[in-house]
């Protein structure tokens, strides 16, 4: 008489695949998870505590990125503009508006307004905007068409493997310096080519040791 | 060649493996050996256990790490932790769920001027300790101070730093400073204190000083910080021109006194003397500490510096002293003497030098005592060594031996015609001449005695604290009925003057001082004060009958007043280059008095009689005022490496005869006083002598309690023993007749010198000039050795580092530098003492070879070689360490797991792991003096020097974004910055100019423990001395 009916021999193999099986697929699903916009919290509109509308300022007014973000191309930094930047149209412009009231106590009385970050890389990355913007990379190749954004979000996942495809062949990303806050730019002709030698004049050397981000 | 001396089995070779323990005495290698005979057998020795007792360190020392390095912190058991461990590691998933909170972004209101978030800003300020000034440049980020370097403009330290001005930042945003403002009710009842305002103090003081006028401020007294603030200057004379009868005295315990009355003995004028050590070619310190990182020394420090640079430069420093000093380490030659034997070995070199210098012959010095003959023999090599140097040798004495003997050292180094050339005399640019309580406290006791005294204004740093016990300051203090005391911290004077006031740091005031030689510079403040500081020229112009002026205006309206026309302009200058033209004193040359200083010499020296204690100023604390700077505390003493307490100091030959060992506690009486102290045998210290550092024992702080806690538990012990309790007013330096019992206690000292243990191999070289000429010892530690990997071309910068053993005098100041600029923190003497887990990334060992009595020193820095072929990586098994494009071992903080493998494999010992959570929990305040650019590690991952690549990325950034290469001496690490002897050197080997690849190929050039193939990028320079043959 056998002491293991034939079912089992079934029971025993399954459970074996089951053991192994189980946390490889719970991490592989953990791993795709954040891998996801669930996970790089990407395409979610921030609400901020003033709405403030790219769409308006910089389509409709055809205020260019560097006239807010002013440090970009000099510190690590791009620069949430001072409320006197604000001030600067709206003291003027809109000056008894209520949507713009937060605005105006924030000057007069000297307390900052407390925007909601979008693009948050964690605390041990460093990123420095102004290598980046000095070599060719484009706002809208990172943040997206901000000019059609009632609230910015984020489109770019910001995954580590993400900056790193660049940094290992940046030239289709690579645009000509005047061109940097352009969100309609194109390149003239195969983005390769023109990346390949924006690169060669821009002396573009991307790096990819650990110390250029993790320090 | 026989690998034999190689600790390691090599394979194939009967003879080493019958020796793979390392060697640790002093004995030639056996005569078996084919080792290239250099005449070079010397074995380095890191603590006295490890010379005298070498198998009992062995065994103590064998493992890494001492026994229970790896316990559990208390309060867990072990079923306790692997059952937390098991819930832990299934909930761990989860953490990925919960959302990251939105980080909220505070831009400014209104952007302050040239204000970049995210990039640096520099400002040149200075700071004075005890009114000798030092220029410093200063980097802020965001509106806030976060590190202190020199000023390279700056003509005296040239941009170099001590350890005390490196802890200017963490003293600034010391939570324990004074924060408010405190009046007592009554100055007889201490218990009842009443938080008041300095609004309130000012205006009692407008209000009285119209009263005070009356007799001409007969009744004023103000006992001042030695300054040489020139605006501080003028509002003292406002001072005394509307109160003629007031009177200032200036206090500081440790001071120049005795050197300032040998000038007048010896010149007949007040002077203060500085030295040019790179003209000296001959050097003689009598219980001198000439390299110790004062603001006064940093210039002779440089000089020093550049004369050990090359073997060419080499000049010769002897070292006459009975303490181990960071001077008499680095000398070529050292001679043990009591303190009071000093006076009359600088008799005898007076008189033998009168036989053949003319100038001295006129004097007349009776040693008054017998000399040995050890002592005559130095004597005749020396004064012949100096007479052959004239104006080019150097007489230097310490500032705890008594006027006479700076007068005499005076005398020869004029003779000799080195006054204008290596020893620069300068006026006394402090407002008062003299410092030393003598001075002041016997009128003003009289005074007070008297009642005549109605207010007492005290800016000094704690004088009832900083004093000897024989005066009573506190009684003195409390007699008067209105005492003001501006100081840092509510300390033991605060809490007997009527009222306090919190000091403002020197990084948040407005001011102005002086460097040794004259130079001045505009103090200009870095951040606005945090608390409710005073500055002690805003106390002083209370004192006026002028309407009230910010301290800024203030300063303007002096600077203006002097300058005139175009002032606005220079103004400007003066605060971007961190200095005031035209300020400098010419040193002087007065002639000899030939004699007074006979007079003086004709009364026949004190002889001191058993045993001798010596009051000197600690490298960590000073006179106490640092106590509770954490780094400082943190930092390990450069001789003997103690950290978080002082000890009594003395000889191992002292020690065995009392019978006592290290840690023993012994009770030391004096004066008729006693105070128990722990012993801590130091070689090369005389014998009949106890060190015993100032600074400690204040009942204020609770012993060892860093700032922030360590796990929120105050440490056990640390902060050592008050030896003002032992020091009398007639005999500052030091005394003798001290009575020394074993009070049969031991006390735990947290020294660090046997941690992470190079474990006997040879490390650190150092020849005499005639040795290194005929075979330097470091032949076999450089050059390729044969390998297996492909080697790896490197294109673009290779980042190299190049440190100097012939320059480094142990002073540490590059330890605090390394901390403050890459967030260090700080873990307490409990940790270091039990657990060895000091967290500084570099560390200074110190080894000594030879007689325990008379040692050789060699200090080495040593921190994360960046090895090429780097054993750290390849073991690491989440790829957390890798080696750039460019030859930087780098760490990633966030991939690492915590197996500390790599440490494991570091032959050098220089990974630090945060074994607990250091840096959580920490104060707002304490989170200021963080460097943003560096990330600040969390528990459970390692960390290591790293060549400063913070400092490395912002300059290749802003290299690039300007479309030029990196220049030669752009990038400069925190430690070579801070380094005041330019020991430390840092750039890249691509570049044939680089001084750094001048020093890789330097004939004294070796990698430490090189014949392990590890191809460090930090490269030696082997210590070479030049002593006198005829004293070897």
């Amino acid at each position: 008489m056998a002491l293991f009916n034939r079912w089992t021999n079934t029971v025993s193999r399954l459970s074996v695949v089951v053991l192994f099986g189980t946390p490889v697929v719970l991490i592989s699903l953990l791993m795709l998870w954040v891998r996801t916009p669930y996970g790089t919290k990407q395409y979610r509109e921030v609400l901020q505590p003033i709405q403030f509308d790219h769409r308006h300022h910089v389509s409709d007014e055809g205020i260019e990125c560097r006239y807010c973000h002013t440090t970009v191309d000099k510190s690590p930094s791009a620069g949430i503009p001072s409320t006197t930047v604000c001030m600067s149209c709206h003291a003027q412009i809109w000056s008894k508006s209520p949507y713009l009231q937060m605005v105006r106590e924030a000057y007069f009385t000297d307390r900052p307004i407390q925007w909601r970050r979008v693009h948050n890389l964690p605390d041990y990355v460093y990123f420095n905007h102004s290598i980046h913007v000095n070599k060719g990379v484009g706002c809208v190749t990172c943040h997206g068409r901000v000019d059609e954004m009632p609230a910015v979000n984020q489109v770019a996942p910001l995954t580590m493997g993400w900056c790193v495809e660049c940094h290992r062949h940046p030239e289709p990303n690579l645009r000509p310096l005047e061109y940097i806050t352009s969100m309609t730019w194109k390149p003239n002709g195969d983005p390769e080519t023109v990346g390949a030698e924006l690169a060669k004049k821009y002396n573009v050397h991307t790096r990819t040791s650990c110390t250029t981000c993790h320090r | 060649m026989s690998d034999s001396r190689f600790p390691l089995p090599v394979l194939g070779d009967e003879k080493s493996s019958a020796s793979v323990e390392p060697e640790v005495v002093s004995a030639p290698q056996s005569e078996a050996t084919t080792v290239p005979d250099h005449g070079y057998h010397k074995s380095y020795w890191r603590s006295l256990e490890q010379k005298l007792n070498p198998e009992k360190y062995k065994s103590l020392n064998a493992r890494e790490f001492p026994p229970n390095y790896f316990d559990v912190p208390k309060g867990v058991d072990r079923r306790e932790f692997i059952g937390l461990l098991g819930a832990s590691m299934a909930l761990a998933g989860l953490t990925a769920c919960s959302e990251k909170p939105v980080e909220p972004i505070l831009a400014y209101t209104k952007n302050p001027e040239h204000m970049v978030v995210g990039d640096p800003l520099h400002y040149a300020t200075a700071w004075s300790l005890r009114g000798v000034g030092t220029g410093l440049l200063v980097t802020a980020r965001e509106g806030r101070p976060v590190k202190v370097e020199g000023n390279p403009e700056h003509p005296v330290n040239k941009g170099s730093t001590g350890a005390y001005d490196q802890a200017l930042t963490i003293s600034l945003y010391d939570p324990k400073r004074g924060q408010h403002v405190r009046r007592t009710a009554s100055a007889t009842k201490p218990g009842d204190i009443v938080t008041a305002s300095w609004r309130t103090l000012r205006e009692q003081l407008v209000t009285q000083g119209a009263e005070w006028a009356k007799d001409g401020g007969e009744g004023l007294r103000f006992l001042m910080e030695p300054s040489s603030s020139p605006s501080g200057g003028d509002l003292r004379e406002k001072v005394l021109k509307r109160f003629p009868k007031a009177k200032f005295y200036a206090h500081a315990q440790l001071n120049h006194d005795n050197a300032i009355q040998g000038a007048e003995l010896a010149f007949g004028t007040a002077l203060h003397p500085s030295y040019a050590l790179e003209d000296a070619d001959v050097v003689v310190a009598l219980d001198a500490d000439l390299l110790e990182p004062l603001p006064e020394n940093l210039g002779a420090t440089r000089g020093w510096g550049e004369r050990r640079s090359e073997l060419s430069k080499l000049n010769r420093v002897y070292a006459i002293e009975s303490r181990l000093s960071i001077t008499g380490a680095s000398a070529d030659q050292r001679l043990r003497l009591k303190p009071s034997e000093i006076e009359g070995f600088a008799r005898a070199l007076l008189a033998e030098l009168g036989g053949s210098v003319a100038g001295l012959n006129g004097l007349s010095a009776q040693p008054g005592r017998t000399l040995s003959d050890t002592e005559q023999k130095w004597v005749k090599a020396i004064a012949r060594d100096l007479a052959g140097k004239p104006s080019r040798s150097l007489v230097a004495v310490g500032e705890t031996q008594p006027p006479v003997v700076h007068a005499i050292a005076y005398a020869i180094n004029s003779a000799l015609g080195n006054v204008g050339t290596t020893l620069q005399l300068h006026p006394v640019l402090t407002h008062e001449k003299y410092s030393s309580v003598g001075t002041w406290y016997p009128e003003l006791k009289e005074d007070v005695d008297a009642g005549k005294v109605k207010a007492l204004v005290i800016t000094a740093w704690n004088p009832v604290y900083a004093s000897p016990f024989d005066l009573d300051v506190a009684g003195l203090i409390k007699k008067v009925p209105l005492s003001i005391y501006l100081g840092s911290h509510d300390d033991e004077t605060a809490k007997v003057a009527t009222w306090y006031l919190p000091a403002q740091h020197t990084l948040e005031t407005w001011g102005d001082t002086r460097a040794v030689d004259g130079t001045a510079s505009i103090i200009q403040p870095l951040i606005r004060p945090l608390f409710d500081g005073q500055s002690e020229h805003d106390l002083l112009s209370a004192f006026l009958d002028a309407p009230e002026q910010t301290a800024y205006d203030r300063l303007r309206a002096f600077w203006s007043g002097k300058v005139g026309l175009g002032f606005d302009a220079k103004w400007e200058t003066w605060l971007s280059t961190g200095l005031i033209d035209g300020q400098t004193v010419p040193a002087q040359r007065p002639a000899l008095n030939a004699r007074g200083l006979s007079q003086a010499l004709a009364t026949a020296p004190a002889q001191g009689s058993g045993v001798e204690l010596a009051f000197v100023p600690d490298y960590r604390v000073f006179d106490g005022r640092f106590a509770n700077v954490t780094w400082l505390q943190e930092m390990p003493d450069p001789i003997t490496k103690l950290t978080w307490d002082n000890a009594a100091m003395m000889s191992p030959g002292m020690a065995k005869k009392l019978g006592v060992d290290r840690e023993s506690v012994i009770a030391i009486s004096v004066n008729g006083q006693t105070l128990e102290a722990p012993v801590l045998p130091v070689p090369g210290y005389a014998d009949d002598f106890i060190a015993l550092p100032v600074g400690y024992g204040r009942e204020l702080f609770p012993s060892g309690l860093p700032l922030g806690g360590v796990l929120g538990n105050p440490v056990n012990g640390g902060t050592g023993f008050n030896a003002y309790a032992l020091q009398t007013s007639a005999a500052l330096g030091f005394v003798s007749g001290a009575q020394v019992k074993a009070a049969g206690k031991t006390y735990d000292l947290a020294l660090t010198q046997d941690h992470w243990t190079m474990e006997g191999r040879e490390v650190s070289f150092s020849q005499t000039l005639a040795e290194f000429k005929k075979e330097p010892a470091v032949e076999e530690s450089r050059g390729p050795l044969p390998t297996l990997l492909a080697p790896v071309v490197y294109e673009g910068y290779q980042w190299a580092m190049g440190v100097d053993t012939n320059r480094c005098t142990g002073c540490s100041a590059c330890v605090v530098a390394c901390v403050a600029e890459n967030n260090i923190p700080v873990v307490g003497k409990h940790q270091i003492h039990r657990f060895n887990r000091e967290m500084h990334w570099m560390r200074i060992d110190r080894y000594f070879a030879g007689d325990e009595n008379e040692p050789e020193v060699i200090n080495q820095p040593m921190m994360c070689q960046h090895c090429e072929a780097a054993p750290c990586e390849y073991v690491c098994p989440v790829n957390a360490t890798t080696t750039s494009d460019e030859g930087l071992n780098e760490m990633v903080y966030n991939r690492c797991i915590g197996t500390r493998y790599c440490s494991n494999n570091c032959p050098y010992k220089v990974r630090r792991f945060n074994y607990l959570h250091w840096n959580g929990e920490k104060p707002a305040l304490e989170q200021m003096a963080m460097n943003p650019d560096v990330t600040v590690r969390a528990r459970g991952v390692m960390e290591k020097c790293t060549y400063c690549v913070q400092r490395i990325e912002r300059t290749r950034i802003k290299a690039r974004t300007e479309g030029r290469p990196i220049k030669e001496g752009e990038i400069v690490t925190a430690c070579q910055q801070a380094c005041p002897t330019h020991a430390i050197s840092f750039g890249t080997l691509s570049d044939q100019n680089s001084e750094t690849l001048a020093w890789h190929k330097d004939e004294r050039r070796y990698d430490v423990l090189h014949e392990l193939n590890t191809r460090p990028r930090t490269a030696y320079l082997m210590r070479v001395t030049n002593p006198n043959p005829e004293l070897a």
